[in-house]
């Protein structure tokens, strides 16, 4: 009985853990080719609601960008965020690839 | 003292800070502007300290020395459009001459000319791993520096003021193109320099050309995130001053051409950037006995928030 209970709370606990996942978000990023221009992204990026961490990877041109559980990061938010640090949205993804992945141009 | 009026490198050195103070934004050049983005709601703040030597070989054996510090504040008010302000301070400015009474020092210090300036993005078109952007700026500095300081011979030449007393105006267009390994700039600039007293510096056109390499990392391949570089520059400073207005004529002895090169490195992060590079003269050719440069050392940093 111990041990079918103790089956369930785990099952329930990584159930919880699966439902509170971090949504994330991968974006090509046009124009950004110096380290000091990666902050001004990160700025911006940073303001959009439930965004918990940003990371630019300024040899790829992508910035991953994590959100709260239940936030969403739609491409047009995406894409004026970039605007508004001086760059180009090039494209949108959902990390995994589930949705979007779209050329953004 | 008639050579005292032919001290040019205080207006000089106030342009030079003027167009360093521009360059608040990105991996930018050391010695003058880019047109890099600052990105909206982003502040950059910047010092520059400048040692600046001129002198002349004539029978006066003119030596200018300046210390100054250029405080820079940009605003991204727009991602095209920033805003910045620039203040000089003078820790000192000292000419040593030879006069009828003897080896003579002269000196002053403090808060110089204000400057405030706009910058819009005209034309930008970004790539994988690069930018090439287009940008003019338009600006003015006002009068705020004392422009009537005086020592124990009375009051100090105007151009040896902290202050010249009178409303300036520039502008200046600024190309950029930047990679991953590298970044090229050039300015095209005219500063327009008012009446102030019965005396005017000259007007003032400038070409500015910019390479920055990277040094470090020497390649990005399997460097992941954002790694600070660093910058190998080599910038060139084509400058020509028409003659100082003084009085109801020009001073013979004012103004000219010069060609500054300036090899420096620069160090750049995600928040910061720090830099340094000595300009020297290449070629200079100044009107009558008017002083040259000798060197000028450029230090400082840059921060973003």
């Amino acid at each position: 009985m111990l041990t079918k209970l103790y089956v369930l709370l785990s099952a329930l606990i990584f159930s919880i853990a699966v439902l509170a996942a971090d949504n994330q978000y991968v974006l090509g990023v046009d124009g950004l080719a110096c380290p000091f221009c990666a902050y001004g992204i990160e700025k911006r990026l940073n303001k959009v609601d439930g965004v918990t961490d940003v990371q630019v990877d300024v040899g790829e041109s992508l910035v991953r960008v994590t959100l709260q559980e239940g936030k969403t990061l739609t491409e047009e938010r995406a894409r004026q965020a970039v605007d508004e640090a001086g760059f180009t949205l090039r494209s949108y993804s959902e990390a995994g690839g589930e949705t979007g992945g779209g050329d953004a141009k | 003292m008639r050579n005292n009026n032919h001290l040019l490198s205080v207006p000089v050195l106030v342009g030079a800070l003027l167009m360093a103070g521009v360059s608040a934004v990105q991996a930018a050049p050391n010695t003058f502007n880019t047109a890099l983005p600052v990105a909206q709601g982003q502040t950059i703040w910047r010092e520059q300290f400048v040692l600046r030597e001129r002198s002349d070989n004539g029978p006066m054996d003119r030596q200018v020395s300046v210390q100054a510090l250029g405080s820079v504040l940009g605003y991204g008010v727009t991602s095209k459009f920033a805003v910045f302000g620039m203040v000089p301070y003078f820790f000192n400015k000292e000419l040593d001459v030879t006069t009828p009474m003897g080896r003579v020092e002269r000196d002053t210090s403090g808060f110089g000319d204000i400057s405030l300036f706009g910058r819009y993005t005209l034309y930008k078109k970004d790539y994988t791993g690069s930018t090439f952007r287009v940008a003019p700026v338009v600006g003015l500095t006002a009068p705020t520096g004392d422009d009537n300081d005086s020592d124990r011979f009375g009051e100090l030449p105007r151009p040896l003021q902290a202050g010249d007393g009178a409303w300036d105006v520039f502008g200046a267009v600024v190309t950029t193109y930047q990679t991953l390994q590298y970044q090229v700039d050039g300015q095209l600039l005219y500063r327009e320099n008012g009446r102030h007293d019965g005396f005017a510096r000259g007007d003032e056109t400038r070409f500015d050309a910019s390479l920055q390499y990277r040094i470090w990392p020497r390649s990005m391949k399997g460097v992941p995130g954002t790694p600070s570089f660093v910058y190998a520059l080599l910038e060139s400073n084509v400058i020509h001053r028409e003659r100082d207005d003084l009085g109801s004529g020009t001073d013979a002895d004012s103004g000219g051409t010069q060609w500054l090169l300036a090899p420096g490195l620069q160090y750049v992060s995600r928040s910061w950037i720090v830099e340094g590079t000595v300009q020297l003269p290449v070629a200079e050719d100044s009107n009558g006995d008017a002083i040259e440069d000798d060197y000028i050392v450029r230090v400082g940093f840059r921060r973003n928030f």
